[in-house]
């Protein structure tokens, strides 16, 4: 089957005929307003907004942005959890014509400032539990997530190659950068979002566990649940939410393999009705899928479809829909999009490129290769049914259970503040049987002047401890080793990573 | 409830939480992230079911280093 037919022919044919590509926000929010209208759209297990007054509430949102007096295209970022404020405000902001930004929750107060710098913020929505990390942002117009006004004002018409919103992202190399996307590229990924086995529209009960600052929650979770006119529970404490995934009875959940070990775990523990009794499919991506886990939720009868993306291609590139028959297969590549295969590494093009990356043309020079195909980074080798099999990584990042893409360099830049420390390595090791990320650090021995080696390795793991508090608890080292022998270097004298 | 109890009762939660770990290699002081590989997924985890099994409520913000920390704590909060 060639791939255009493999996806559209995926979805039943009776909700297939009602969707169509829509390439920018503004049009999109107006799309299912009309087409959704009085069915369930957002719900917090409090009360359930319908299509219709969600995107009445959005339109109120809008006219709320206005009032701020910005130039279109300003950026405004939103710093909350993944509440109705946070996913009205996503849609507010992109179909008002201005570009949007979602932090994640867990920012500390100096990469809030930071961000709000480096990315141009002009404006900052703020849930007010997080408001006090906000005192000290200047030129930045801070106001309450909730903010809304009393009557709406019109989606803004927007030209779909203009920027709708910036996604973090480790990127092929270094420090986090900000990734650009428009709005034709925003809303192809969203639409390669629909491509689901069988019935799709008005049939699922999603729920937002995932960050709306990752594209894979934002783009795969959000915006394919509105697309296909379906329910989105808010989620804004993950724990919570889980111990009530027998009230919200999901039918679907888009989630990171990490996520999926867990819910494997709670079934184990309490059998499968811990997660509702109604789940029919798992759409899981953003880090390596273990087959077991295709496996589990295979026996327990939920559908366990898995793709691959990244932040650059709008977060949808590929998707596999034949997990049992191929579990190590990204899939195939969405359709309406071009690949190709140069050098082993998976090179695309496509509505969903991203634009690049903001402010950084080094970085976006390098995401590129001839012709405005993107790099993916990724190394693939393909079937004879046009699957692909990821084989290898040209970037040097790790991927994190959680989804997120960490760059080992941002992680090894504050042991090199230390006096006492002469190189570092980050990288994924095993522990316990599982993947964790772990540090091997060479001592600048003279700073220790005579000191055991016991306690070179105490101060070690004090360091670590101490560099552990300041970053985001996804990211954190749990694994040192102390070096007696020097690195293997290259030709430069940098530490060789391979 | 002793802190004893509690502790077996975590032991077993981190059995089915980190299968391949050798339940006679946790202590009070073993370090969740650095010494049993938890980190802020499996916490989750062991939190729900943990719970679960002492019918007890986490704060959403609160931190632990060490085995002992979320024994003192269960004990505490079930209590």
């Amino acid at each position: 089957m060639n791939r255009h037919d493999y996806f559209y022919h995926m979805v039943a044919a009776e909700d297939m005929q009602r969707l169509r590509y829509i390439p920018t926000v503004s049009e999109f929010v107006d799309w299912i307003a009309a087409e959704y209208a009085g069915m369930p759209a957002l719900s917090d297990l409090t009360r359930t907004y319908t299509y219709q007054e969600m995107c009445e509430r959005i339109a109120r949102r809008r006219a709320f942005i206005e009032e701020l007096g910005l130039q279109k295209g300003a950026h405004i970022a939103v710093f909350d959890r993944n509440s109705q404020d946070a996913i009205e405000l996503f849609l507010a902001i992109t179909s008002a014509g201005y570009v949007a930004m979602m932090f994640p929750s867990a920012l500390p107060e100096q990469a809030v400032i930071g961000c709000c710098m480096k990315f141009d913020i002009a404006a900052l929505f703020v849930r007010d539990e997080f408001a006090p990390l906000c005192t000290k942002l200047q030129d930045v117009k801070v106001v309450p997530a909730s903010s809304i006004a009393d009557k709406g004002i019109p989606a803004a018409r927007v030209d779909k190659e203009s920027p709708a919103a910036i996604f973090f992202t480790g990127g092929t190399t270094g420090a986090p950068k900000g990734a650009v996307l428009s709005h034709r590229a925003l809303m192809r990924g969203s639409f390669n979002a629909i491509f689901k086995p069988g019935r799709v529209i008005g049939v699922h009960r999603y729920i937002a566990l995932l960050p709306l600052s990752h594209v894979f929650g934002l783009i795969a979770g959000t915006m394919g649940c509105f697309y296909t006119g379906n329910l989105m529970h808010t989620c804004e404490d993950m724990k919570a939410t889980i111990g009530k995934l027998p009230v919200i009875k999901p039918t679907i959940l888009v989630i990171v393999p990490g996520i999926c070990d867990i819910l494997a775990g709670l079934c184990k523990m309490y059998g499968p009705q811990f997660l509702g009794g109604q789940l029919r499919q798992i759409i899981s991506g953003a880090a390596n899928v273990p087959p077991r886990l295709v496996e589990i939720f295979t026996k327990l009868g939920v559908e366990f479809c898995f793709g691959y993306g990244l932040t650059e291609g709008a977060n949808l590139t590929s998707a596999n829909a034949d997990a049992v028959e191929k579990p190590t297969s990204i899939g195939r590549v969405y359709p309406d999009q071009e690949y190709r295969i140069v050098d082993g590494e998976l090179w695309t093009k496509g509505d969903n490129t991203f634009s690049g990356y903001y402010k950084d043309p080094e970085n976006t020079k390098a995401a590129f290769g001839e012709d405005g195909w993107l790099r993916t980074g990724d190394l693939v080798r393909e079937d004879e049914e046009g699957f692909l099999y990821i084989v290898g990584r040209i970037k040097n990042l790790i991927i994190l259970p959680n989804g997120e893409n960490v760059s080992p360099e941002s992680l090894e830049e504050p042991f090199y503040a230390d006096a006492c420390v002469r190189d570092v390595m980050v990288k994924e090791v095993e522990m316990n049987g599982e993947k964790v990320i772990g540090i091997e650090i060479l001592p600048q021995m003279p700073a220790f002047d005579g000191k055991s080696w016991e306690e070179v390795e105490a101060y070690m793991a004090a360091l670590v401890e101490k560099i552990n508090a300041t970053l985001p608890s996804t990211h954190r080292i749990a694994k040192v080793m102390v070096r007696k022998e020097d690195f293997k270097r290259t030709g430069s004298m940098k530490v060789a990573r391979n | 409830m002793t802190k004893e109890t509690v502790f077996e009762g975590l032991k077993d939660i981190l059995a089915s939480v980190k299968p391949k770990l050798d339940p006679s290699n946790i202590s009070f002081d073993s370090k969740l992230l650095t010494d049993l590989g938890i980190d802020s997924l499996s916490m989750l985890l062991l939190s729900l079911a943990a719970e679960n099994k002492f019918n007890m409520r986490f704060a959403s913000d609160v931190k632990f280093e060490t085995v002992g920390d979320v024994c003192d704590y269960i004990l505490k909060a079930a209590n």
